[in-house]
C-alpha cells in the first residue's frame, strides 16, 4: 500500500482493524462481515509498536496470547524468529527501536495468522535494522502468509511485494502487480564516440524521444522495440556503442507518474 | 467473564504502582478501622489531663451490632484511593495507546470495558470481605457480652457498602474514559463531591426533592452517618430500597456512558 504522508494508509488499515469508525462504506474479511473474533486471526502492527512498557517482552506476549486466545506455546517460537529470546525477560521500555519493531512482528505472528498487516515496519530504523526487518518479512512470506505492507519506502515495496496499490488523499488511484512496473515503454541509455551521433539516433524508427543527459543519450523506445533493436540498428550503420544500458522503469518513477496523473 | 478479568489482572499484577496503591489502601483500611479503641483511649487520656473523666465503655464503637455500621461508614471514606487506582489503570491504556492495540488484537470495545469493570468488581468485593472480617473480629474482641441475636444484625449494610464502592469506581472509570488524561481526571475525581455540594446547596431552596438523585449524593446516602447516635440522636439503622435503587441506577449509567464513549470514538 503506497501513498504520500497523510494519504490515508494507516486510517484505512485502522478501519480494517476496528479502531477507526468508517463514516461510509463497508468491507469484509474472508467473505464475512468484520467482528472482533476475526481480528483475533489477523496479525497487525499499525504505526508504532505498542506494548506495556513496564512488562517484559515475554509478559507482553503472554498478555497478547490471552487476548487473541491462542496457544502461549507459540511464544518461544516467535521470539526465536525475531531473535529476541535473549532479551525476553527485560522490560519493554529498555528495548531499542529495532527490538520494539521486532517484538511487534513477533506479537503479530503469535496466533499464526493467515494475514499479516505491517504499517511502515522499518520506520525510524538504521540501515541494518531495515535490512533485518526486510529479511524477516521475506522469511515470513516464504511460509505462505499474506502480508499487507503499508509504506512510503518504494524501494522496500519493490523488493518484497508482489502487488501494490496507490492511495492519494484517501482515494485509490492505482492497483496492479509489482512485476508490471518494469514493462511498458523502455528507455535505453546509449553512447558512441562519433560525430553527429544525435542525428543518427533520430533516424532510428523505434525512437519516440531522445534527450541528452550527463554525456549520454536517453532514447525512449516505441512499443514493440527493445534495446536489442537499437543495438542492431547501430551495428548496421557501422557504429559500435561504447555504452548501452537498458533502464527499467522503477516503482519510484511509476509511483510519481501515477500521483501526477491522478 | 473470568477470562476478561484475567486479562486485566495480568496487566495489573506486574505493575508496581498497582501493588503499592492497593497495598497502602488495604493496610491503612485495616489498621485505621481496627484501631478505633486506641483513638477512644487517647481521647479519654486527653480528658483526664483536663481533670474530667470519660468512660469509653459507654461508647460502644465496636459492640455488635453497632460495629457494622460504624466500620462500614468509616471505610467508605477510603474509596477515593481505589478510585484513583481505577483512573490510573484506565488512563494508562490511553497514554500507552494499548487500548488501541488491545482492540486490534481482537478484544471488542465492550469486552475491553468489561475487563476494567470486572476489576472494579473484584476490588469492591475485596474491600467488603476485608471490612466484614475486621468488623467481625473486633466485634468479638470488644463486645462485653455477646448476644448472637445482635452479632449479625445490621450486616445488610455490607451490601450497601459494596454498591457504594463499586458505584464510585464505575464513576472513576467513566471519568477516565471521558477525559483520558490522568492528572486532570484525578483532580476532577477529588473535587467531584465538592462540586456536587455547590450544586446541592444552590438547589436546596428550589428543588429539594432532586437532591437524593444527585449521583455522588446517592452513593453516600446508602450508608448513613452513624456517630451522632452516641450523642443521643436517632439514626437510620436500616437500608432504604429507594437509596439502593438510585445508586444502582447511577452505577449502571456510569458504565453505560463509558461504553457509549468508547463505542463511538476512534482510538
Amino acid at each position: 500500500m503506497l501513498g504520500p504522508n497523510g494519504s490515508g494508509k494507516t486510517t484505512t488499515l485502522g478501519m480494517l482493524m476496528g479502531v477507526v469508525n468508517p463514516t461510509a462504506g463497508s468491507f469484509t474479511w474472508f467473505g464475512n462481515p468484520p467482528t472482533h473474533l476475526i481480528r483475533k486471526k489477523i496479525g497487525a502492527v499499525l504505526e508504532h509498536p505498542i506494548f506495556y512498557p513496564y512488562l517484559s517482552g515475554q509478559k507482553n506476549l503472554e498478555l497478547n496470547s490471552m487476548i487473541k486466545e491462542c496457544n502461549p506455546a507459540n511464544i518461544p517460537k516467535v521470539l526465536e524468529l525475531v531473535e529476541l529470546t535473549g532479551r525476553k525477560d527485560d522490560k519493554y521500555r529498555t528495548y531499542s527501536l529495532g527490538m520494539k519493531q521486532r517484538l511487534a512482528i513477533a506479537s503479530a505472528l503469535l496466533n499464526d495468522p493467515t494475514v499479516l498487516i505491517l504499517d511502515e515496519p522499518t520506520n525510524g530504523l538504521d540501515p541494518m535494522g531495515i535490512a533485518e526487518i526486510r529479511e524477516l518479512i521475506k522469511k515470513i512470506a516464504a511460509n505462505g502468509k499474506t502480508i499487507i505492507l503499508a509504506s512510503h519506502l518504494l524501494d522496500e515495496v519493490q523488493k518484497v511485494c508482489t502487488h501494490f496499490c496507490v492511495l492519494k488523499k484517501g482515494d485509490l488511484v492505482h492497483t496492479g502487480p509489482v512485476s508490471m512496473v518494469g514493462t511498458g515503454a523502455e528507455t535505453v541509455e546509449v553512447y558512441a564516440d562519433m560525430a553527429n551521433f544525435h542525428d543518427l539516433l533520430l533516424t532510428f524508427s523505434g525512437a519516440c524521444g531522445i534527450n541528452r543527459e550527463n554525456g549520454t543519450y536517453n532514447v525512449s523506445l516505441r512499443d514493440g522495440f527493445s534495446s536489442k533493436d537499437l543495438n542492431q540498428f547501430l551495428f548496421e550503420k557501422g557504429v559500435v556503442a561504447s555504452h548501452l544500458v537498458t533502464k527499467k522503469k522503477t516503482l519510484e518513477k511509476q509511483f510519481l507518474e501515477i500521483l501526477a496523473g491522478s | 467473564m473470568l477470562h476478561l478479568l484475567k486479562i486485566d489482572l495480568k496487566k495489573l499484577t506486574s505493575y508496581r504502582t498497582f501493588w503499592i496503591v492497593c497495598g497502602l489502601y488495604f493496610i491503612t483500611l485495616a489498621f485505621s478501622t481496627a484501631s478505633g479503641m486506641e483513638f477512644l483511649k487517647w481521647i479519654a487520656r486527653t480528658f483526664e489531663n483536663f481533670g474530667s473523666s470519660l468512660n469509653i465503655n459507654r461508647i460502644p464503637l465496636y459492640h455488635f451490632p453497632d460495629v457494622w455500621l460504624n466500620l462500614i461508614f468509616f471505610s467508605g471514606l477510603f474509596k477515593l484511593v481505589l478510585g484513583i487506582m481505577t483512573v490510573i489503570s484506565i488512563t494508562n491504556e490511553y497514554q500507552y495507546r494499548t487500548l488501541r492495540q488491545n482492540i486490534i488484537d481482537g478484544l471488542s470495545r465492550w469486552e475491553f470495558l468489561c475487563t476494567k469493570i470486572l476489576t472494579n468488581f473484584l476490588l469492591s468485593f475485596l474491600s467488603v470481605a476485608m471490612i466484614m472480617v475486621i468488623a467481625f473480629v473486633t466485634g468479638l474482641i470488644y463486645t462485653p457480652a455477646i448476644n448472637w441475636n445482635f452479632v449479625f444484625a445490621d450486616m445488610e449494610f455490607l451490601i450497601a457498602y459494596f454498591i457504594e464502592i463499586f458505584g464510585f469506581l464505575s464513576f472513576a472509570l467513566m471519568l477516565g474514559v471521558l477525559i483520558q488524561k490522568p492528572g486532570l481526571t484525578i483532580i476532577l475525581l477529588l473535587l467531584a463531591r465538592m462540586l456536587e455540594y455547590i450544586v446541592r446547596e444552590n438547589i436546596d431552596e428550589v428543588l429539594p426533592w432532586i437532591i437524593p438523585f444527585l449521583p455522588l449524593e446517592s452513593l453516600s446516602n446508602l450508608v448513613p452517618f452513624p456517630f451522632q447516635r452516641y450523642a443521643f440522636q436517632e439514626i437510620r439503622d436500616y437500608l432504604t430500597l429507594s437509596s439502593i435503587a438510585i445508586a444502582l441506577g447511577w452505577t449502571l449509567l456510569f458504565n453505560y456512558f463509558s461504553y457509549i464513549k468508547l463505542k463511538f470514538s476512534d482510538i
